[in-house]
């Protein structure tokens, strides 16, 4: 009898088992843990944690702005079109699980080509990334590396999508050129996406941070409404919201006004291209340039080798206790910080593109996140001032470009005349 | 009943027939499941060596199963009343089924001697010094193109102008391959992280590249058209996707996309489509 029951529960247990156990479970977004570490830490107190509730309230407002992973949405804003940006249509056929709908249309693209590195959030932290070096990008920050407008500014939507289909060679990045345009677009508009609503999830914990009097109950938004006082509040609570979210979106739409121009370089003839290259050469050894500090005297990028970019350093700044936060933010969430290697200019692996005009941008502009700073300009024929004009830019993109091709960067060609004989 | 399973039985060499012939035949839905279009000089020695494999094994395949059908058939236990009996074999038939393969293995290493050194050894070659073509002085024809696979792409480089890989006039991008047609082309192939295999089905061209190798490839296209470039060897999670696209055109239109690849390479002047310049 007892024997009987026992089988009739084990069954049904593994019969459940059976049942629950198919199917993936629902993608979530991962909360924002190393940012909410950092605003605890900022209120200069070690032990202070932000309550259960303070964090669930900003979650809802992150969720009721932009949705889930499988259903996306788009906040309604007065001030400022989200559509402009952001293409819902689009967004949701990188979203979703991996298929297609009825009508046979892709979905689930990010999940499908990027979610394993990049992440279900965009945190730059998905199952591979632990592998790569360097590590996949985080989006959640709003900064990219490889874009025509300057530090401090959002990318354009085409420079994203010149990433996704050429690659960049030097990291894990792959090609996605042949996608169709159509699903490439998608991916582009969801990366922007996930970046706008990681930057929304950072501004909204700063507010959060930010009001007054904050204890274990303080929620981002007043949901008890019981009476006028209380409607009203909530009123400007919501307003305030949206007025940080405007300002994200509008830093990504007025992105295209931002970027740089750049004037042509001149054509030159042979002799006229060698004397550039060695004003070119003067200027990256010299002390307005001084490219040599960081790319090192035989620019194989050995000159500066302990900084860190800015995804993991503005968490664990430069300070004293760097070691002591490392591990802290590691325990939140944050990948083991790796010191950034400036570019080695001899292997000609560029990673933001070849083209003359990708590495002008990359001096003139800087690369965001990182210790390149962008270049300090001054006009054409202003001895006096201490800056670059543009030719000393294309000086230096020349001698940069003729790096890769000068014998001692080309291990066959640096080979002794004599071979060591055999032992 | 027992003689409903050797009916069972000779279904194995009928049905594995009828897929091949189905396939071959291009009948729905087997439609595009036989070789894929064959564009190349030489594809049809490699096809021929497969079909004759095929052909082959294919006898004996049919054959095996047709003895296996006849002895369950034959040796039914319901329609044989006689007592089992038991021989310890026969010393003449085992050297008979010895020899018969291990000469038929012979034969092929053979006559596919002559496909391999074609595809692996003899190297299109330049004339030398001496401007005559199958001289002592004859000089390997150098790649057109160097291609990198690593995880999930295939990165090429154009030789350029100068026909040499490495130097400042070669062409990079990646994913997109185009070649001329009608002329012997050499690819020098390469890997930058794990075990890839670079293949082009519709030019019968398979070549595994090992990281810190290089190997060469070469054929000849006869076709202008849009082909796939795939990885033929598991390499990651990736693997599956990891496609190229193979254009083959006629020279002149070679020529002329390579001189615009070349300049889009070059671009050193940028104008912002809007906002302001600086």
């Amino acid at each position: 009898m007892l024997g009987r029951l026992f089988r009739t529960v084990t069954f049904g247990l593994a019969a459940l088992a059976l049942v629950g156990g198919c199917g993936s479970p629902t993608a979530k977004y991962r909360r924002y843990e190393t940012y909410v570490r950092k605003m605890e830490l900022g209120t200069g107190n070690d032990k202070f944690r932000l309550s259960g509730p303070n964090l669930s309230s900003v979650d809802e407002v992150v969720t009721a702005l932009y949705g889930t992973p499988d259903e996306p949405a788009l906040p309604a804003l007065d001030e400022v079109e989200v559509a402009q940006v952001l293409d819902l249509a689009k967004l949701k056929l990188a979203a979703g699980p991996v298929g297609s709908d009825e009508q046979g249309n892709v979905r689930g693209l990010y999940r499908e080509h990027c979610a394993h590195c990049h992440g279900i959030t965009g945190d730059g932290w998905g199952p591979t990334a632990a592998f790569l070096n360097p590590y996949p990008r985080d989006y959640r920050p709003g900064k990219f590396k490889f874009k025509s407008t300057p530090v401090g500014y959002r990318p354009t939507h085409d420079d994203l999508k010149k990433i996704l289909l050429e690659g960049i060679p030097g990291t894990a990045m792959p090609s996605f050129k042949l996608l169709p345009d159509l699903e490439v677009e998608a991916l582009v508009h969801y990366v922007k996406y996930l970046s706008i609503r990681g930057e929304t999830e950072r501004t909204l914990l700063e507010m959060l941070m930010a009001g007054e009097e904050l204890t274990k109950d303080t929620r981002l938004v007043t949901v008890d409404v019981s009476t006028p006082e209380l409607k009203t509040r909530q009123q400007d609570e919501l307003a305030a919201v949206k007025d940080r979210v405007s300002t994200v979106v509008k830093r990504w739409q007025s992105a295209p006004e931002a970027v740089v121009a750049i004037p042509a370089r001149d054509s030159m003839t042979a002799e006229q291209l060698d004397e550039s290259r060695r004003r070119g050469r003067d200027l990256f050894y010299g002390a307005i340039a001084n490219c040599v500090k960081c790319h090192g005297d035989s620019a194989l990028g050995d000159g500066t080798l302990t900084d860190y970019d800015d995804w993991a350093g503005e968490f664990i700044g430069k300070g004293p206790d760097q070691q002591q936060l490392i591990k802290v933010f590691v325990a939140a969430g944050l990948p083991e910080p790796r010191n950034i290697k400036p570019r080695n200019l001899r292997q000609g692996v560029f990673r933001g593109g070849l083209r003359p005009v990708d590495i002008y941008w990359r001096i003139k502009n800087g690369i965001e996140g990182t210790p390149m700073p962008a270049a300090t300009m001054k006009p054409e024929g202003d001895a006096s001032a201490k800056g670059l004009t543009p030719t000393d830019l294309w000086d230096i993109v020349n001698y940069v470009e003729s790096l890769p091709f000068e014998s001692i960067s080309d291990p066959f060609q640096a080979v002794p005349a004599i071979p060591r004989e055999r032992l | 009943m027992g003689r409903f399973w050797s009916l069972l039985f000779l279904l194995v060499p009928i049905l594995g027939v009828g897929c091949f012939v189905w396939a071959m035949a291009g009948l729905w839905p087997m439609r595009g499941h036989w070789l894929p279009e064959d564009v190349s000089s030489h594809g049809h020695v490699i096809d021929g060596l497969f079909m004759f494999i095929l052909y082959l094994t294919g006898i004996i395949f049919v054959a095996t199963g047709l003895v296996f059908f006849w002895f369950l058939w034959k040796y039914d236990a319901a329609q044989n009343a006689e007592p089992v009996r038991f021989m310890h074999g026969s010393h003449t038939l085992e050297v008979v089924w010895s020899i018969i393969p291990a000469g038929t293995l012979v034969f092929i290493a053979i006559y596919q001697m002559d496909a391999w050194a074609d595809a692996k050894l003899r190297r299109p070659m330049l004339p030398g010094p001496d401007g005559k073509l199958n001289t002592a002085d004859d000089i390997p024809k150098p790649p057109i193109a160097e291609i990198t696979g690593r995880q999930f792409e295939w990165r090429i480089r154009y030789a350029g102008e100068d026909g040499i890989v490495g130097t400042r006039d070669d062409v990079q991008l990646v994913n997109d391959l185009r070649l001329p047609i009608n002329e012997e082309v050499v690819l020098s192939i390469k890997s930058q992280d794990v075990l890839h295999s670079f293949f082009l089905p519709n030019l019968r061209v398979k070549q595994d590249v090992v990281p810190g190798m290089k190997q060469f490839v070469w054929f000849k296209a006869q076709k202008t058209g849009v082909y796939d470039i795939v990885c033929a060897e598991l390499c990651g999670w990736g693997h599956y996707k990891m496609r190229g696209r193979l254009t083959l055109q006629n020279r002149s239109d070679f020529d002329r996309w390579l001189g615009q690849a070349h300049a889009a390479q070059n671009q050193a002047e940028f104008t912002p489509a809007s906002g302001e310049a600086e």
